[in-house]
């Protein structure tokens, strides 16, 4: 239960970046999951089919995020739950930085793409049980992960190049590269 | 034109040396590549959230707070018949708010109530008064539609469901919820309203509303027959007719003993049909 659950959780704040949001969303989840139990056969890797039941409950919650506006100001906050401590202070600035650009990207791009990078590059889940969470075949899997990454990388780098030379990253960026 | 060879490449599941080969030559890839690159180790170095001891607890607890829509199945006909324990209506309301499978066959339930209560709908009782003194001039149609008639087909055919060892609700929810429920409505309107003008649909549609009518053969099944009993063969109905008391765990999975007292009442129920 303990490492599936902070497993389910992790999803549930890829989804809605918020502590409270992903609190919730994992008790929707949960509860999701014990109120169609029967129905679960064994014929699928459970992450797969916990994954197939709750995937309405997240991409409303991602809705909900994208209609706030949230995502594009995701918090200070937000992004620290998600750093490794142990690095230095100016790679962590970057970093988080450069974590808070991804997930601002990634509210950018089509929902669809955006929940297979959270599933595949943030979550690690394996190409065949997002395809059979998603009811996909596993080419699709694939190419739909590669335009998603692409799309996020467009993002990224058209935000980096509207802020000058003097923009926070490019002035961080310098400072991190010095430090090195 | 785009280059799409790194994209060929990934989805076919290349090796890492041959995207690097095309890369080598394809300025285009080379810097997508890049960019690809570098969000994915960004995404890989970030660390799982750790969820917090009172999120833990909460999970642990649901078990305590809902119920399984099968388990949903049994409380229902006690909710229904209002023998439910306060503790299980808790849960099976907590189910009820998420579950529109289970809440469509809840308000199904109620709304058959009315019609299956063991007093005669308002509209029988003038029917069967209308019927009474020309009995005998009455073609076998203007029989066969009559309001009790039509009611007690309606029985037989859900006791034909519930004989065939079906779980009514099972059914339903394989068929779709969404409409039906709006249309089992309808079958109970429709049936007040003109029963003995529209048999074909309404058959139709009896057959699919007490199917709803969860009639398990252990418990539902049981009152259904005894309702029928009321219906039908009771001229002026007043007494309540002793329903069956459903067991703690809300209508027991039939067994043979109850599908031999049923098929026999069964019998007797369609008997006079035949006659008529
Ligand atoms: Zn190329
Ligand atoms: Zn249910």
């Amino acid at each position: 239960m303990d490492r599936f659950g902070q497993r389910v959780y992790a999803i549930a704040y890829h989804f809605t970046l918020k502590r409270e949001d992903a609190d919730e969303l994992s008790q929707e989840i949960f509860l999701k999951i014990f109120e169609n139990l029967d129905r679960y056969d064994g014929g699928f890797p459970l992450v797969a089919w916990v994954l197939s039941v709750s995937r309405n409950l997240c991409i409303d919650r991602y809705r909900r995020r994208k209609r706030e506006n949230s995502f594009r100001f995701v918090s200070d906050e937000a992004v620290t739950a998600l750093l490794k401590s142990d690095d230095d202070p100016a790679t962590l600035a970057l970093t988080k930085e450069r974590t808070r650009m991804l997930f601002s990207a990634l509210a950018e791009v089509p929902e669809d793409l955006a929940e297979i990078l959270i599933l595949r590059d943030l979550n690690g889940l394996a190409y065949d049980e997002i395809g059979q969470a998603l009811e996909l075949p596993e080419g699709t899997v694939k190419s739909r992960l590669f335009r998603a990454r692409a799309e996020v990388a467009k993002r990224i780098r058209a935000r980096h190049e509207s802020h000058s030379l003097g923009g926070p990253l490019a002035s961080i960026a310098m400072a991190a590269a010095g430090l090195v | 034109m785009s280059c799409r060879e790194l994209e060929r490449l990934f989805v076919s599941g290349a090796a890492e040396a041959d995207s690097a080969r095309h890369r080598a030559t394809c300025d285009e890839c080379e810097r997508l590549g890049a960019e690809l690159d570098r969000t994915v180790s960004l995404s890989a170095a970030l660390r799982p959230p750790a969820w917090s001891p009172a999120l833990r607890r909460a999970l642990l607890d649901i078990p305590r707070s809902t119920v399984s829509c099968e388990t949903a199945d049994g409380l229902l006909a006690t909710l229904v018949e209002g023998e439910i324990a306060p503790e299980d209506e808790a849960r099976l309301r907590s189910h009820l708010s998420r579950c529109g499978a289970c809440a469509e066959a809840a308000a199904t339930l109620q709304s058959m109530r009315s019609l299956a209560a063991p007093e005669a709908p308002p509209w029988l009782a003038p029917r069967l008064a209308a019927a009474r003194p020309d009995r005998k001039k009455r073609s076998f149609w203007r029989s066969a539609f009559s309001g009790r008639m039509v009611v007690a087909y309606a029985y037989a055919a859900a006791l034909i469901v519930m004989l065939l060892g079906l779980n009514p609700t099972a059914v339903v929810r394989r068929a779709g919820f969404a409409g039906l429920g709006e249309s089992t409505r309808n079958a109970v309107t429709v049936a007040e309203s003109s029963i003995g003008d529209r048999l074909g649909a309404l058959q139709e549609k009896a057959i699919r509303t007490l199917a709803v009518w969860r009639g398990r053969i252990g418990g539902y099944g049981r009152a259904a027959v005894s309702n029928a009993f009321a219906l039908v063969w009771r001229p002026e109905p007043k007494k309540t007719p002793n329903r069956p008391r459903l067991g703690k765990d809300g209508g027991a999975a039939a067994t043979p003993v109850d599908v031999d007292v049923a098929a026999g009442q069964r019998e007797e129920l369609s008997a006079p049909i035949l006659r008529v």
